[in-house]
């Protein structure tokens, strides 16, 4: 079994920050293959896989707007969205800002945290959670 | 759950019996300064005491600037939370019911869902509304169980001491390692306290909710590491009741056990100035009394130094 690296943990360097959430990452990629889209074609797009409202993916792209990861456009009554960032450069982005992240800002701060450390899960401990956490009365919500 | 409290005790115990050993050998040194300041160091007892009485500078500067930087930083930090501070919302109020909180949770506009115990004499719960959000009823109520445990232990505080501790001890680098057991024995313990009031099912459904999204992974953002980060730690004790003893660097320890047996050498022998160092021969007793230990400090010395530096360059060349 690997045991922590104690001297590294005390001062995580990796902070990570919850940056895209499932739905914007998912509406990301859409965009990313098909360069440019209105709200519409990513409904339709999504549609395939998932059943989602018009406003709740609307809602999402504005989001995504507003965090500079979309561009928009004026197309007459509808706006077309761009991505903003190659994925690349998005990935850039991403691990720079994770450096300096939560855990970054509060660097020495002395606080004891609960979710300060979340970051570096292995997929086999987050199955191994997730099984924790569906067991007992309380099923998946 | 006493491990927490056994590992801070171990902690305060060593740090205390090293600070009074080297506290000691500075008392012996300091009457030398004067001399050495005047006259420049004459013989190699005196060079010794010179690089002795540095060391010791050293380490009282590492020290003081830990603490510093910490009450620095946890100000600047509550000042810019308090700013974005709204008021508790009902979810937080309903899932706090009987876990004797009132008054003592913060709730601030944050993208970011956190959550942390802050402050020292009078510790406090702080909650982003970013994970009020993402939590339901039973998790948040985990959530702050577990953060009670940080609260009712005066977690803050402790972490600022151990760190003082680590820092200014740089020649005991088992202080250091101590300091990141006991790191990572709290969050095990403040996790088993939510466990043993309501169960394992809501933390690790609110730890679950939490960790960085499985879109982030396949973004390539978890670079995978050799080592277990205390998440999963936690995570290996939730799920497997696995515990992670103290397994301390046989280096470290030989460093620190070097350290402070120079030091009481040197202490003995009043740093080269005792009348039974003096009726000695030279010959023998430079070496083996005098410059052995001091090297045995001065070894553990580096080694501490080093790890002292190495993340304050990594924070600096982690800056835009």
């Amino acid at each position: 079994m690997r045991r922590p690296d104690l001297r590294r943990l005390r001062r995580p360097e990796r902070a990570e920050e919850k940056f895209l959430g499932p739905l914007e990452a998912e509406v990301m990629d859409r965009l990313w293959k098909r360069r440019s889209a209105t709200v519409r074609d990513i409904v339709d797009d999504l549609a395939r896989s998932r059943e989602l409202a018009y406003t709740t993916v609307m809602t999402i792209m504005v989001r995504l707007h507003e965090k500079e990861l979309l561009e928009r456009t004026r197309e007459g009554k509808t706006y077309l969205y761009r991505p903003a960032l190659t994925r690349q450069e998005l990935r850039e982005r991403l691990s720079r800002d994770l450096a300096r992240g939560l855990v970054a800002d509060f660097g020495d701060a002395a606080l004891a945290a609960f979710t300060a450390e979340l970051g570096t899960v292995d997929a086999s401990h987050r199955a191994a959670l997730r099984r924790v956490a569906q067991k007992d009365n309380r099923g998946p919500r | 759950m006493a491990r927490a409290n056994r590992a801070f005790a171990v902690l305060l115990a060593l740090a205390f019996a090293s600070s009074a050993i080297l506290l000691a050998l500075l008392l012996t040194l300091v009457p030398r300064v004067e001399q050495l300041l005047t006259q420049g160091a004459a013989d190699t007892t005196d060079l010794v005491a010179a690089l002795i009485l540095v060391l010791a500078i050293c380490g009282i500067s590492l020290g003081l600037a830990a603490l510093f930087r910490q009450l620095l930083a946890t100000a600047v930090l509550i000042r810019s939370l308090v700013a974005r501070k709204v008021s508790v919302p009902s979810a937080v109020l309903s899932a706090a019911v009987g876990l004797d909180l009132d008054g003592r949770i913060d709730v601030v506009a944050d993208d970011r869902p956190f959550s942390f115990c802050y402050w020292f004499v009078r510790p406090r719960v702080c909650l982003s509304t970013a994970l009020v959000r993402r939590l339901d009823h039973d998790e948040l109520r985990a959530v702050l169980l577990h953060e009670r445990y940080h609260l009712r232990h005066r977690d803050p505080l402790r972490l600022v001491v151990a760190r003082y501790f680590a820092a200014g001890l740089y020649v005991v680098p088992v202080v250091d390692e101590l300091l990141g057991f006991y790191m990572l024995q709290k969050e095990i313990a403040a996790d088993e306290e939510a466990v043993r009031v309501d169960g394992v099912a809501s933390l690790a459904s609110a730890l679950y909710k939490l960790l960085p999204d499985a879109d982030d992974v396949s973004l390539g953002l978890l670079v995978p590491v050799s080592s277990l980060s205390v998440t999963e730690a936690r995570i290996d004790r939730l799920v497997a009741g696995r515990q992670i003893g103290l397994a301390l660097s046989p280096v470290s320890v030989a460093l620190s056990g070097g350290a402070l047996l120079g030091a009481a050498v040197l202490i003995a022998i009043q740093g080269g100035a005792s009348v039974a160092f003096e009726a000695l021969p030279r010959l023998y007793a430079v070496p083996g009394l005098l410059l052995g230990p001091a090297s045995l400090l001065f070894a553990a010395a580096i080694d501490g130094g080093l790890h002292q530096l190495r993340p304050l360059s990594q924070r600096l060349l982690a800056r835009p």
